[in-house]
């Protein structure tokens, strides 16, 4: 059936086949999305690739054995998954609860007058550079750590057993504690919108029934907001194990455990590892696999718990994660 | 406001037990609430006292670093490449077009595809827009180190280190943040502007290109900045890509300095000029990336203003 020129059905039909373009816009979307799922596919190729020297030669012994010695080709992810572990338990012990608090105090205790100004803050703050954080760490916290901080710890009983020996400088310590400096912010800004998504109605009426801000903060709004606390410690741990260039600057990085164990040894973590020794792996391909195979153990853990951080949020929809 | 209800009179009831009985729990409530306020007073110095901690390492780190970040500057600084250790009238001029060049080219790379994938998250529904945001949630959490040595991986490992290596690997730190502050700020475009525009007669593509992506250019702005904030303080993935230069070059094909790498090498030598460079350097970068999180968020809240 002809159409006429001009009638309504004729200018359907041309919007209908305009509709080629329709297509072409539909295929510009796909295209971007599936190059953005290529990308992550290839960035997990690309370093695992590099990475199947090192993980053929010494096979899974790898991943504890303590060896790292560039003469004999012997190399071993032991050290520096242990000094990882122990600088980011420092930085949990720290930065979890003192984050919790300052988020409870600036989300229930505090006027919003000042709490907004103080959260903008902390926020911004939260973007400066690890590289700043960890000159600064070097320069200023690390003379302050070597001459009271580090032997006020030895004073403190019990406490004063993983402070044993002589502090140098660089040490796990010091390593741990900037980086829970670097991981408060993300805590307290996750932990305040966590904090924020419990209902103001639960709120006001435990205050109706005479509970004090404490008790409301204990009973009603922690564990309202436990899974976004939850979420909140697992993406700020995500930060800590990947934080590389600041630890590199405090940590010391010497490739074996020292015994016997002291938080004031230095240490090494799998990205300090990597940054220091890259360099020279140039003429040592066993080395550059090697180092490829510690990138490897670094992108299990942080996929592992960002995968976990992420499902957590996924579970609670009421609140919204930068 | 409690204690008064608390104080208040019995009601005229004749009941001698039920007024003794009200009274016994008076008392217990009273000292209840005496116990139950001094606890929360405690609780609340205790966490003021934590929000202080929380500030005072923060705002010390930043007032140190402009301190003696701005004693270091001078016009040299700004105009001279650098000098070797010793030698007076060095500067970062090669770093700080470096920085501009390297990040200038992934915001090239990263913004279209940023905005095409946030586009393609709002339009469809289904497992592959479900992987993709999964997806982009997981690599903002993936450490910038390892996407340094992707880019190396997949670049400079087949050709030699360079500058667009480096901005393929900050493109890649950008994107998820991209994508997921691109989705977010098109959301804010009511659905009704979308079916006007269609009612209209105007093709999809028409619509998102007039209507969507128009309306919500402060929440674009926003996400792009805030990514690209991210990705000029990043050193990791500099030093397997880009690595530095103590030349001043403009070729994309040739290693580039950039600031984080000024920082992290002159920064750790035992030259007074040179640490004095780094933290010049430092300064700079601090300040690029504050003003630039500071311009994102003025942006972020006018959106908020305009939609509520």
């Amino acid at each position: 059936m002809v159409t006429k020129e001009g009638s309504p059905r004729h200018l359907l039909e041309q919007r209908r086949s305009s509709r080629s373009s329709g297509r072409g816009y539909a295929a510009v979307l796909w295209t971007a999305a599936i190059f953005f799922v290529v990308i992550l596919a290839a960035i997990i190729e690309g370093i695992v690739s590099q990475s199947t020297n090192a993980f053929g030669h010494f096979g899974f012994g790898f991943l504890w054995s303590t060896a790292f010695n560039t003469v004999t080709n012997q190399y071993g992810a032991g050290p520096f998954i242990i000094g990882t572990l122990v600088i980011t338990a420092i930085a949990m012990i720290i930065a979890v609860p003192v984050g919790l608090a300052t988020a409870s105090f600036l989300t229930e205790m505090c006027p919003r007058r000042i709490a907004t100004p103080l959260g903008v803050g902390i926020d911004l703050i939260a973007a400066v550079p690890s590289i700043v954080v960890g000159l600064w760490g070097l320069y200023v916290m690390q003379p302050v750590f070597l001459r009271d901080v580090e032997p006020f710890m030895q004073k403190i009983p019990v406490v004063k057993l993983l402070f044993k020996g002589v502090a140098e400088g660089p040490s796990l310590f010091l390593a741990g504690f900037v980086l829970s400096i670097m991981i408060l912010p993300t805590m307290v800004a996750l932990t305040r919108t966590a904090l924020a998504g419990v209902g103001t109605l639960d709120r006001e009426a435990a205050f109706a029934l005479g509970a004090t801000p404490w008790q409301v903060i204990r009973k009603i709004v922690v564990p309202g907001a436990n899974s976004g606390i939850l979420a909140a410690a697992t993406l700020a741990l995500g930060r800590a194990v990947g934080e590389t260039i600041a630890v590199t600057l405090l940590i010391g990085n010497v490739t074996r455990i020292t015994h016997p164990f002291s938080l004031l040894n230095p240490g090494a973590t799998l990205g300090s590892i990597i940054v220091l020794n890259f360099g020279e792996s140039g003429q040592l391909p066993l080395l550059k696999s090697t180092l490829f195979a510690l990138a490897v153990v670094l992108l299990i853990i942080t996929i592992i718990v960002n995968v976990g951080g992420r499902l957590i949020v996924r579970k609670n929809r009421q609140f919204r994660l930068p | 406001m409690s204690t008064d209800l608390l104080e208040a009179p019995a009601p005229s009831g004749k009941d001698p037990v039920a007024a003794e009985r009200r009274q016994l729990i008076q008392a217990a409530a009273r000292g209840t609430l005496k116990r139950r306020r001094t606890v929360a007073l405690g609780i609340r110095i205790l966490f003021g006292t934590c929000m202080i901690l929380t500030l005072v390492p923060l705002v010390a780190l930043v007032g140190y670093v402009s301190k003696r970040g701005v004693g270091a500057l001078s016009v040299a600084f700004f105009t001279h490449t650098p000098t070797p250790e010793g030698i007076p009238g060095g500067g970062i001029s090669n770093a700080i077009v470096g920085s501009l060049l390297i990040n200038g080219l992934a915001l090239v790379i990263a913004m279209p595809i940023g905005l095409l994938v946030a586009l393609f998250l709002i339009e469809r529904r289904g497992p592959v827009a479900n992987v993709i945001r999964f997806g982009a949630d997981v690599l903002t959490g993936i450490p910038s180190i390892l996407i340094g040595l992707f880019a190396y991986a997949i670049i400079v490992a087949h050709t030699h280190f360079s500058a667009y290596s480096a901005s393929v690997a900050l493109a890649v730190l950008m994107l998820p943040i991209m994508i997921r502050g691109d989705e977010e700020a098109m959301r804010t475009i009511p659905n009704e502007l979308w079916e006007a525009g269609l009612a209209l007669g105007a093709r999809q593509s028409r619509v998102v290109r007039s209507v969507v992506v128009r309306g919500a250019i402060p929440g674009l702005v926003t996400a792009n900045l805030l990514a690209l904030a991210r990705a000029v303080g990043e050193t990791a993935p500099l030093l397997f890509t880009a690595i530095g230069s103590q030349l001043f070059s403009l070729s994309f094909n040739q290693p580039m300095n950039a600031i984080p790498i000024v920082i992290y090498q002159d920064g750790t030598t035992a030259f007074k000029d040179l640490q004095s460079d780094a933290w010049g350097a430092a300064f700079v970068l601090m300040a690029g990336v504050l003003v630039l999180s500071i311009i994102g968020r003025t942006f972020a809240a006018r959106l908020t203003r305009k939609s509520r």
